[in-house]
């Protein structure tokens, strides 16, 4: 962003000078550098391109490029939160572990393509989903990895992931010139803890309070029938 | 990742079939569909001298009535034992399994002889197999000879069959009015079953007059649960079926693995036991 604007800042000066006025007198709308008042004067960004390229009426000792480099140093950290609902379903007899709902909201600040945010989340939701039932590195005593293929490295496809249900709050991050926080990380970290928690949720009548990740059938079997609370 | 050199054939009779057996001894192998051959290879698990290929053979696919048994072709993909109107009629256990074997893909080039000839004791069609009381028929330099399926899987990954036989088609008793259910444990959709029950019921008078029930993965075969179906005939209710299910792990010897534990797996051969046999008598 910082870049863009001193890209735009320099086009502006060139603009300026192809329009014979001052910079002060230019403004950028809608992709035209344009006179004030006297909006149909206009250059072009391509035009100015264009101009910059040829390098023949530029002010005296611009150098002729448009390239841009900037260092962004924030005063602050952007914080991306949300929160994760999920139903989870536990068949005590098998240890099955079913998603019936998940709801994810989250405000990653200002967004600026819906579809990849959205795509974000869903596959940050489905790794921590993956963490928290399937993935796992198991080896034997003699230190051998056992789950050395994905035949038994278990990750989930899309007949094993839930339909998620994606919304936001949008509040702009202050210490952002556009207001975005975050998206890459928010569905990760959130649902690995949602999901386990509501399957301890689920058993807490049978006295359970954690399992080990991840949530096995025989671990959640085991879980959900060895406690000395259960009473059924 | 990619297998041993190794020699390909593609015959167009079982005869031709069963000579390039022969000649390649111990080290030649029959390939159908692939689908579980080919990883095989590829993981270089085994490296055969010769691929003898069955798709050209003829009369190798397809369903048939011969008297009071079906005959199944053993080049009979999945996809078409599980929506041949013949086979959900007269033997549904066998279409309920073929049903759930891997995914989509997998279904329409895998093949019912593929699968019983690996043998692979998490196998659906196998414990299905048993389950309905199918006789194999094998393809021999001798002509032809039937094992039953009680004899026909001797162990881990091997049958009965010779190195230069061939398992041209798989018989099984016509049972019309019997209903089924496969029910299959997997942690996730495509992988192989932790446990799975293979269930075929005959009702009479609202209660189970007679039960078959092969388990896959619960020991180096796969098993039929005697004692359950013993204790599950005449059961009439959810409860009755339940106790005598429970049954259906006694006496077999699962793996430990990264699956399970044995003795969860035993657990899980009485609950889904329980659950197929509810579910092939409607209750």
């Amino acid at each position: 962003v910082l870049a863009c604007q001193k890209v735009r800042d320099k086009a502006r000066l060139v603009a300026a000078h192809l329009l014979e006025c001052a910079p002060s007198d230019v403004e950028f709308t809608e992709g035209a550098f344009r006179v004030r008042g006297n909006p149909d004067q206009a250059k072009t960004l391509a035009e100015i391109s264009g101009a910059v390229f040829a390098a023949h009426n530029l002010p005296d000792g611009m150098e002729p490029q448009l390239d841009s480099e900037a260092t962004y140093d924030p005063d602050n950290f952007s914080f991306p939160h949300g929160t994760h609902l999920v139903a989870a379903e536990v068949d005590t007899e098998t240890g099955r572990v079913s998603i019936r709902k998940y709801v994810a909201v989250d405000d990653v600040g200002r967004v600026i393509n819906p579809l990849i945010v959205e795509g974000q989340v869903h596959g940050g939701v489905v790794q921590g989903l993956a963490q928290a039932l399937y993935e796992e590195a198991v080896y034997d005593e003699g230190g051998n990895l056992l789950t050395g293929s994905f035949a038994e490295y278990l990750l989930p496809s899309a007949a094993d992931v839930p339909s998620i249900v994606v919304d936001r709050t949008e509040t702009p991050a202050p210490g952002h010139p556009l207001g975005i926080k975050g998206v890459g990380e928010a569905g990760t970290i959130a649902s690995t803890p949602a999901i386990v928690n509501a399957v301890v949720d689920a058993l807490r009548p049978r006295g359970v309070h954690d399992i080990a990740m991840p949530l096995t059938p025989e671990r959640v079997w085991r879980a959900a029938n060895s406690s000395s609370e259960v009473t059924a | 990742v990619i297998p041993v050199a190794f020699d390909y054939v593609r015959p167009s009779t079982v005869d031709d079939a069963v000579s390039a057996l022969r000649s390649a001894g111990d080290e030649g192998k029959i390939i159908a569909g692939g689908q579980s051959l080919l990883p095989v290879l590829r993981l270089r698990l085994a490296a055969p001298a010769m691929l003898v290929d069955l798709s050209n053979v003829t009369g190798l696919r397809g369903v048939r009535v011969e008297g009071d048994e079906l005959v199944i072709g053993a080049m009979t993909t999945h996809a078409d034992v599980a929506s041949s109107p013949v086979v959900r009629a007269e033997a549904p256990v066998v279409a309920a399994a073929a049903r759930t074997v891997g995914d989509r893909q997998i279904r329409h080039r895998g093949t019912l002889g593929g699968s019983l000839s690996h043998a692979d004791p998490a196998g659906d069609l196998c414990a299905a197999i048993v389950a309905a009381e199918g006789t194999m028929v094998l393809h021999g330099p001798n002509g032809r000879r039937s094992v039953p399926a009680s004899a026909y899987f001797t162990d881990l990954f091997t049958t009965a069959a010779q190195p230069d036989e061939v398992l041209v088609e798989v018989r099984v008793p016509r049972r019309p009015g019997w209903t089924a259910h496969y029910e299959k444990f997997h942690r996730t959709a495509q992988a192989w079953a932790v446990v799975g029950a293979a269930v075929a019921v005959r009702r009479e008078n609202g209660a189970i007059a007679e039960v078959r029930v092969g388990l896959c993965n619960m020991g180096p075969t796969p098993v039929r649960a005697h004692a359950a179906e013993a204790a599950l005939a005449g059961a009439v209710d959810l409860g009755t079926v339940k106790a005598a299910a429970a049954h259906a792990g006694d006496g077999t010897t699962p793996a430990s693995d990264i699956s399970g534990s044995a003795e969860y797996r035993r657990h899980l051969a009485g609950v889904l036991t329980a659950r197929a046999v509810a579910k092939a008598a409607g209750l």
